[in-house]
């Protein structure tokens, strides 16, 4: 009951944010965005028929209508069809967001969990030549960019050694989504590794130099359940914050330049080719979603931190 | 030693010397210190910040902090056994067990995510192979012994519901409760209010000698050494000036630094005082000490071969101290 | 030692005395910096690169990147040091020109969003949890929810093929972070004694938030500046991929996204020669940047 009133106001408190990110993208993408009056009229048109077709599409009613219009389509998860494609955006995003995820997935999970553990090798030997390596290739990592790492490991897996496939998702079974997968996951592990291990090596070190790891060193505790109970326990919250919070724009932004590379049919492929052709039903679903994502995240990371730290309550000033 | 009878010491310290290397080049942060202390005694070890004490005893308990702080010369025998040559490995099977340690911090030194219960087993079955019903059971019984009130339930508690007294009681229960022959106690009452302090200390040592352990308690606070301490250790600047049972030492301090320690207590006086006697002048510099006496420019008993070279440790009695002009005068000023 | 009675002071770690006294922050910092030999080399590189830089916008080299000196992917030679590439352009001289369109990426977005974020922490730190401050971070809140690439495509498109959409875009989701930093520090700041003394001799508050609590931030801004700097030279090659970066002029992201087509007919030079210009720029950046963070922030030094 806690919990649900707990939620409750969380999801309230999300309002903001949510009509926030909904405005700017209205702003953009709407208002601004690619103006489809021509795309629908005949050659040489009269004015009569410029006026009537604006009238059709909105662009003649104020800015806070057209706004409120879009909120209400939004809300009631009335997205309608593709203006490019014809077809429903609901069966587009059922399509495109697995495959999204499953493209996305494993090298996120790796990416985290290689951060995790670099770091806290680093961590424990700071300062020594152990350190030293691991973050000077850390920093060599966040020096290449994501395109040259795709590029390269495209031309090396997929042209040079043929392994792996250059381009396309032809998903079936687990042999063709290994097939399909390995490459875009080890670019982006690649890519996200530098960044992944100097973040999660700084708040491990923080908690490294904690009074209650020089206790349990008193203690006769040995490194690994050093590492594990004391240091990354205690430094769970910050790498918590860190991975919830990349899922949305890795989901939405991440996969664009891999799905666009490798032609892959995801969400990210399908929400960039809507803002570049101006196609709003598909762009308002993504939208809306994305920030319906962020609060959901918002609420699900304050929960983790009330399990992750006995210290947390919810119903307090939880920091 | 004059002591003839004297039982066999459980930690004995024999001129110990630490170096850390910093920025301003090598640093020696404890000088040919030695001293032991016996089953069920107390050995006090007091001084100013930064003049050694707490080095010391990371020393001794291996933690001194890597690669900076090493040990360059000496030994630490625990039991006849030398540890400074022992391998880390099984280091870490006798800390916790043979030798415990408390810290200054209570409401930082344990761990704010899990449960005293979850800690405190956690020790037990490391070190004494208990299952974890009698690990808990025992924990309790610590737990009791240390004067926590309802032991069974606090022992679920998470350090963060817990006052600062009720967790260095927690850190004294957890450090005896694999019966350790040696407890280094580090500052453990300096963080509490005064009255929460009387009662841990009384607590640490009724505990302390029920258990037949033997402590070495760091303080800057000589109130401490007085009413807990057999034998008391005076360290500056690293090396140690003065070592007396602590009866001596209070009526007749021979270090110019210790009688000027005692003078700048605080106390009922007959008469008011403008202000209390501080020790003039600054403790020197640890990188670059003096060639002499390292109190030589504070001390108020200073001769020419003071600063020149070093006075070596004198015996009187019961009491060594390292100065060629001791303090003859009463205390009281 | 005059203050009576206080002969016995606290307790504390024994490693904090044994560290030699150093002045300022900024004396501090620069004697750090000086011992650290990567940001050092760093910075010698960085200074090279913005000579490149310089030479290009003075017209002394990299003038003839646009034409078709050569026939298609010619191996180096004197006359094209690194080759050409497909359509016959000098590989270098396309390399060399695009460092000054790196720099001028990286300066314009960098200062911007650094001064935006600057001004905007400020404001929403010294005027905390009053409503201006509220507004603030509703915002920071919403732009940082939005994905980079989505907001950068749709600023370019609601923009209609502006050259700057991508450095506006960028401005606008890179000072979120400046900002968020400065309001903290700014926070702490303001309830030091010099700014309640400010406000006691009745300093106006906008001469309080620039010539009191702004400087005292500076240091946060210069890091900032030079991770955003690095952070838009790395967008601007993803984002000319897409179609949405430099529209005119060429870039190691344009040389890159060309380069795609050439890499899988087994033509590597166009790709080896950006990519590795790039690489040594943005790894020199990241070295110095480090090394000014571990010289200005004093929570960084090596522990």
């Amino acid at each position: 009951m806690e919990l649900l009133s707990y939620v409750i106001r969380k999801l309230i408190g999300g309002i903001p944010l949510i009509l926030g990110v909904t405005l700017i993208s209205f702003v953009l993408m709407v208002y601004f965005g690619p103006d489809k009056t021509f795309e629908l009229l005949s050659k040489n048109p009269t004015e009569a028929e410029i006026a009537q077709v604006r009238a059709q599409l909105g662009y003649d009613r104020p800015f806070l209508v057209r706004y409120a219009e879009y909120l209400k389509e939004m809300a009631t998860l009335d997205f309608g069809f593709s203006d490019s494609t014809g077809e429903r955006v609901s069966s587009i995003l059922s399509r495109t967001i697995p495959v999204s995820l499953a493209l996305l997935a494993p090298g996120f999970v790796l990416g985290n969990l290689l951060g995790i553990v670099l770091g806290l090798v680093a961590a424990w030997y700071r300062g020594g030549w152990v350190d030293k390596l691991i973050m000077g290739g850390a920093v060599v990592g966040m020096s290449i960019s994501f395109l040259v790492v795709i590029v390269a490991f495209q031309a090396l897996f997929g042209v040079v050694l043929g392994w792996f496939p250059v381009r396309g998702w032809n998903v079936h079974d687990l042999p063709s989504y290994a097939y399909y997968v390995t490459v875009p996951t080890l670019a982006s592990v690649f890519v996200a590794l530098g960044y992944n291990t100097r973040f999660f090596r700084a708040v491990l070190v923080e908690e490294i130099n904690r009074d209650h790891v020089r206790t349990a060193r008193a203690f006769g505790a040995r490194p690994a359940e050093i590492l594990f109970r004391n240091v990354l326990m205690n430094a769970m919250i910050p790498i918590v914050t860190r991975i919830l919070f990349s899922i949305p724009l890795i989901v939405v932004s991440g996969s664009l330049l891999i799905e666009s590379y490798f032609g892959i049919p995801g969400i990210g492929k399908v929400t960039f080719d809507a803002i570049t052709s101006g196609d709003q039903p598909i762009l308002k679903a993504v939208v809306g979603l994305t920030a319906v994502l962020f609060v959901l995240i918002l609420i699900v990371t304050d929960i983790l931190y009330r399990v992750v730290d006995p210290r947390v309550s919810l119903t307090g000033d939880a920091r | 030693m004059t002591r003839i009878n004297q039982p066999h010491p459980v930690l004995r310290v024999d001129n110990l010397c630490v170096e850390f290397a910093t920025t301003a080049g090598q640093i020696r942060a404890v000088d040919q210190l030695s001293f032991s202390v016996e089953a069920g005694q107390t050995l006090g070890i007091v001084g100013e910040s930064g003049c050694g004490k707490s080095v010391t005893s990371l020393a001794i308990m291996g933690l001194l902090p890597k690669p900076a702080g090493r040990i360059v010369d000496g030994s630490v025998l625990l039991d006849g056994q030398e540890l400074t040559r022992l391998p880390e490995g099984r280091l870490r099977q006798l800390r916790g067990a043979e030798l415990s340690m408390i810290f200054q911090e209570p409401m930082t030194a344990l761990n704010p995510v899990y449960s005293i219960a979850r800690q405190m087993t956690a020790v037990l079955k490391r070190h004494q192979q208990l299952s974890a019903r009698q690990a808990r059971h025992r924990a309790i019984e610590m737990l009791a012994r240390v004067g926590i009130p309802r032991p069974d339930q606090r022992i679920d508690d998470y350090p963060h519901q817990l006052s600062g007294g009720m967790r260095q009681r927690v850190m004294i229960a957890m450090a005896l409760s694999c019966q350790p022959k040696l407890l280094i106690a580090d500052e453990p009452t300096t963080a509490l209010d005064v009255t929460t302090q009387a009662q841990v200390l009384r607590q640490m040592v009724d505990l302390q000698q029920e258990l037949g352990t033997a402590v070495i308690l760091i303080t800057h606070d000589l109130g401490v050494i007085a009413e807990t301490c057999d034998q008391a250790v005076v360290m500056y600047c690293g090396s140690k000036v003065e070592q007396a049972p602590v009866a001596d030492l209070f009526l007749q301090p021979r270090h110019p630094y210790t009688a000027g320690l005692m003078q700048s207590i605080p106390r009922i006086r007959e008469h008011k005082l403008d202000r209390l006697p501080v020790i003039e002048g600054q403790v020197p510099n640890l990188a670059a000490l003096p060639p002499g006496c390292r109190f030589a420019g504070r001390c108020p008993n200073r001769e020419d071969r003071c600063v020149q070279q070093q006075p070596p440790l004198t015996e009187r009695g019961a009491q060594q101290f390292a100065c060629f002009n001791p303090w003859n005068g009463p205390v009281e000023s | 030692m005059s203050d009576p009675g206080i002969i016995l002071p606290a307790p504390e770690p024994a490693a904090a005395r044994l560290r030699p006294e150093r002045t300022s922050l900024w004396g501090r910092a620069l004697d750090q910096f000086r011992r650290d030999h990567a940001a050092i080399t760093g910075l010698a590189i960085v200074a090279v690169f913005f000579l490149m830089a310089v030479g290009v916008w003075f017209g002394w080299w990299g003038t003839q990147w646009s034409q078709a000196l050569g026939g298609r992917w010619e191996g180096p030679s004197g006359g094209h040091w690194l080759g050409t590439n497909l359509l016959g352009q000098d590989i270098f001289q396309r390399a060399v020109y695009s460092t000054r369109t790196a720099f001028e990426i990286g300066l314009i977005v960098a200062i911007l969003s650094t001064l935006l974020g600057g001004l905007l922490g400020a404001l929403s730190g010294f005027y905390s949890s009053r409503w201006i401050d509220s507004v603030l971070l509703w915002l920071m809140g919403t732009l940082d929810s939005i994905p980079f690439y989505l907001f950068v495509a749709a600023v370019a498109v609601a923009m209609a093929g502006n050259p700057w959409a991508m450095h506006i875009a960028m401005v606008a989701t890179f000072w979120t972070t400046t900002a968020r930093l400065v309001r903290g520090e700014v926070i702490k700041l303001k309830n030091l004694e010099f700014v309640e003394a400010a406000h006691a001799i009745g300093l106006g508050q906008f001469r309080i938030i620039f010539r009191h609590l702004l400087p005292n931030t500076f240091h946060i801004l210069l890091v900032q500046g030079t991770i955003v700097f690095v952070s838009a030279i790395k967008a601007e090659v993803i984002l000319s991929f897409l179609g949405l970066g430099v529209q005119d002029g060429v870039s190691w992201g344009l040389m890159i996204a060309e380069s795609t087509q050439e890499v899988l007919a087994g033509q590597y030079m166009n790709f080896i020669v950006a990519s590795s210009f790039m690489f040594v720029l943005v790894m020199a950046f990241n070295l110095f940047s480090d090394g000014l963070q571990d010289a200005l922030d004093p929570r960084r030094a090596p522990r």
